[in-house]
């Protein structure tokens, strides 16, 4: 979490930079305004802080208007975390009450059902089947989005999982509280969290392994930075299979394979590896990377609120990044978030493939 | 503006671009208000408001922007153009408000003709987007100005700017072949694009660097290039200005480097002697190569025995390289540039060899007058003569004090460049900043650039106050 103390002198410097980041800003992308710019950004919290002018409900909509994917951090000299002061902002914005309107039915969803889609909690995880095993003990944390709306990443996560031998626990998760973390509703979220790491905790389990990068970053970083501790190790199921690599098969797939990076998985989790090698087994063959790859790769356009306040300008982006696939001639997208899997595949059209990282590798055993 | 007016404007704006196109809101105006001077940045940073049009439009048509300045003509609105909002002299500053007529709507690739390697794009296209896009093709534009992830092509054309490596490709001027334009009463006008011609005067160059005072630019073809098989790097320190010069000046009669930048005494202490052990008061000369291995081979070696002639000593590709793989990084922000109410700036005069070092001295004297320190680099460098970035940069009490600092710095600087035959830019423009000395660089024909204003902008709605024309009371 940020500093607020340093937040002044890190404002006043981007808010008058010569916009070094603003041309891999997604939201630069889809606007073409200065508004939703990082420097936008900054510039609205410094004349604010400084008393030049208010924050007025434009100002709050523009704050909202940002991803949160931190890619102008990897052009930033002076690292200035514009994702972070926007989000510390909005933690104020909430508590003043002035968030936006359409973010209420989420954060109500959340707090009642447990899930941002306020679809019945008990629907939750009642769908998946899981068989004791003898191998190691570890609970799957599927996340909401994998849960009710890309529940093939979970089918393939457990039969893939179950396949190595492993003991899969499913605990009564609640929301990891991401979404909620993300656009300021702190409080809320951390009611969610209080619960998970209740459950988690009370499990035998020597590991916890999730497929979304969201709940990744939220239970292994987010939960520690506000004192709420896991017993169990968290990993990413990318992570998780690169210390299983030996045990993966190599499956007959044709064309031209490229990773997009979630921005939660990437650039805020820094991991960039383990997918990649885990595609490279899989495929038999290195991943096709697109020109902005890795820490330089653009986000999906379905974070942090984006998706829910402003469609239209969210899909544009999944498109645009559907577009970088296709400039290097990939067949295939893979990815390792849910969040992304959704975007892009809602924007490939038949054109190009788009899997998850466990569905990729589930074919491994379709071949057997 | 009266509220009347200004909704009657937005009306007839939005039934052209759309609603979703055009802003009023106070928000949107401060935000895109922003531009890359320097006294724009050290007065956010100080809390200041910047100068804010009324209306932000945003078209995506060269019939758009066509309609739009109709509409603005007839009603007698000021426009001021802006491309990436990249200028560093308040070019684009709305500083009689009406109308903030933004291009980077306007970003697509229209044409690339691989036959004649020229490619046509619409003006709003950011320079790193066209750069990456011909690249894939296999082509360099061969313009990397600084500013290259920021501005766009309209802004390059609007101020005649100039990349890193213009020594071997030219500026944008040199790789414009084409362009089209909308004048301040809405016609399109297009020129043709020809590698060369010899029908009457070349109308486009009237148009480059005109900073939107007499027209918008929509459309231009541009030059394009193989990348080059190569990109070498050589360094030599010099004892001093004069013999690195020299040297400079040697080189251009044998060969064409495409990077050429020697760095002062200051100015490579400052940024060089950081890295590499440099003697106290040399001058680092930074060479580039484009070409294939056997044409380096070549310029290299040709540029190395001049330069040992003229006491060059041999610092190999260290310090050269490392700009180029650095060449960014000064545009960023840091706590030095940034503290109080600092403030710095780049005076990128530009001068024949025979006046060359007599204007870096009299503009060094005259700058560091003002309690300022100045530091300089040759660059930009051809056969006849060149360019040089006086940089000063000065920390002040207070606001007041500080703004008023950095403009007598400029007028000394200016009047000391235009005193010793140098003109005061190479690149950068006029935009506001140096507006009210272009009367005194251009001399008598000055005179020509406003009787054209007059005619093709008799309302005066373009860009008022920039370029030396249209300054309302």
């Amino acid at each position: 979490m940020i500093d607020p103390e340093k937040i002044p002198s890190q404002v006043r410097m981007c808010s008058a930079c010569p916009k070094m980041c603003r041309h891999v800003c997604p939201t630069f992308f889809a606007w073409r305004s200065d508004s939703p710019t990082p420097h936008g950004r900054a510039l609205l919290i410094h004349q604010e802080i400084k008393g030049t002018r208010q924050l007025d409900e434009r100002g709050i909509e523009v704050l909202y208007q940002c991803l949160e994917c931190a890619h102008c951090l990897t052009w930033c000299l002076p690292e200035i975390d514009i994702a972070e002061i926007v989000e510390h902002r909005r933690t104020e914005l909430v508590k003043e009450g002035r968030h936006p309107a359409g973010l209420t039915s989420l954060v109500a969803n959340v707090v009642e059902h447990h899930n941002p889609f306020g679809e019945a909690h008990n629907a939750r995880s009642d769908w998946i089947e899981v068989s004791p095993k003898k191998g190691k003990r570890i609970a799957y944390f599927t996340g909401c989005t994998s849960a009710y709306r890309e529940k093939e990443i979970v089918e393939s996560t457990v039969k893939l999982l179950d396949s190595l031998g492993f003991d899969i626990v499913i605990p009564d998760e609640w929301c990891c509280g991401s979404p909620l973390l993300r656009t300021g509703f702190i409080d809320e979220a951390l009611e969610q969290a209080r619960h998970n790491v209740e459950v988690l905790n009370s499990l035998d389990v020597e590991e916890i392994v999730t497929t979304c990068p969201g709940c990744y970053r939220v239970l292994k970083q987010d939960y520690a930075s506000h004192g709420l501790k896991l017993n169990s190790q968290v990993s990413h199921l990318s992570e998780f299979l690169e210390t299983k690599i030996k045990d993966l098969k190599t499956a007959r797939i044709e064309g031209k394979v490229t990773y997009h990076d979630p921005c939660h998985l990437g650039r805020h989790m820094d991991v960039y590896d383990a997918p990649r090698n885990v595609i490279q087994k899989v495929t038999g063959r290195k991943v096709v990377e697109m020109e902005r790859h890795a820490d330089n790769a653009m986000c999906c356009g379905n974070g942090a609120g984006m998706r829910l306040l402003f469609p239209e300008k969210a899909k544009a982006i999944g498109n645009e990044r559907i577009r970088q696939a296709m400039d290097v001639g990939a067949d295939m997208v893979v990815t390792a978030c849910p969040f992304c899997r959704n975007m892009l595949a809602s924007q490939s059209g038949d054109e190009i493939r788009v899997l998850d990282l466990p569905e990729l590798v589930s074919l491994t055993l379709e071949d057997e | 503006m009266d509220s009347k007016i200004k909704t009657r404007l937005m009306k007839r704006i939005e039934s052209i671009v759309g609603p979703e196109n055009v802003t009023v809101h106070e928000t949107d105006t401060v935000l895109n208000a922003h531009d890359a001077w320097p006294l724009s940045e050290a007065k956010i940073r100080a809390g200041e408001s910047l100068p804010l049009a009324d209306l932000v439009v945003f078209p995506a048509s060269t019939g758009e922007v066509a309609e739009v300045l109709k509409v603005a003509n007839e009603m007698e609105i000021p426009v001021t153009p802006v491309g990436g909002g990249a200028g560093t002299c308040g070019g684009t500053l709305p500083i009689y408000g009406g109308i903030q007529l933004d291009l980077k709507r306007m970003d697509k690739i229209l044409n690339i003709d691989h036959e004649s390697m020229l490619i046509t794009v619409q003006s709003g296209i950011v320079g790193i987007d066209l750069e990456e896009a011909v690249n894939r093709h296999g082509y360099t534009m061969g313009h990397t100005p600084t500013s290259l992830r920021a501005s766009n092509v309209g802004g390059f054309i609007a101020t005649r700017s100039g990349g890193s490596l213009s020594s071997l490709y030219g500026k944008i001027e040199d790789l414009t072949l084409g362009l089209e334009t909308v004048l301040a009463d809405g016609s399109v006008i297009r020129t043709k694009a020809v590698p060369r011609h010899s029908v009457g005067p070349d109308l486009k160059q009237l148009f480059i660097g005109s900073e939107g005072t007499l027209g918008v630019i929509t459309e231009a073809t541009l030059r394009m290039f193989p990348i080059p098989d190569e990109r070498r790097f050589r360094s030599m320190a010099f004892p001093d200005v004069h013999s690195g010069l020299t040297a400079i000046r040697e080189i251009f009669r044998h060969v064409t480097p495409s990077l050429v930048r020697l760095y002062d005494p200051e100015d490579t202490a400052m940024f060089v002697a950081n890295h590499f052990d440099v003697d106290e008061g040399d001058c680092m000369l930074m060479l580039g190569f484009d070409g294939t291995p056997a044409e380096n081979d070549l310029s290299e070696s040709k540029s190395v025995e001049v330069c040992l002639s003229k006491g060059g000593k041999d610092f190999g590709e260290g310090p050269s390289k490392r700009w180029w793989e650095h060449r960014y990084d000064m545009y960023y922000p840091n706590r030095l540039t940034t503290s109080g109410y600092a403030i710095g700036d780049t005076i990128d005069i530009v001068a024949t060899y025979d006046k060359l070092e007599n204007v870096y001295y009299a503009m060094k004297k005259a700058m560091e007058e003002h309690d300022a320190i100045v530091m300089s680099h040759f660059s930009h460098m051809y056969q006849n003569g060149g360019s040089i970035y006086m940089i000063f940069f000065t920390n002040q009490p207070d606001a007041e004090t500080a703004w008023a600092t950095y403009r007598r710095i400029w007028d000394d600087g200016v009047a000391a460049c235009l005193r010793e035959g140098g003109t005061m830019s190479h690149q950068h423009g006029v935009g506001l900043s140096r507006t009210t000395y272009t009367e005194g660089d251009m001399g008598s024909a000055f005179d020509v650039l406003r009787r054209i204003k007059k005619v093709l902008d008799p309302k005066g709605i373009m860009n008022p106050g920039k370029l030396g024309l249209g300054v309302r009371d």
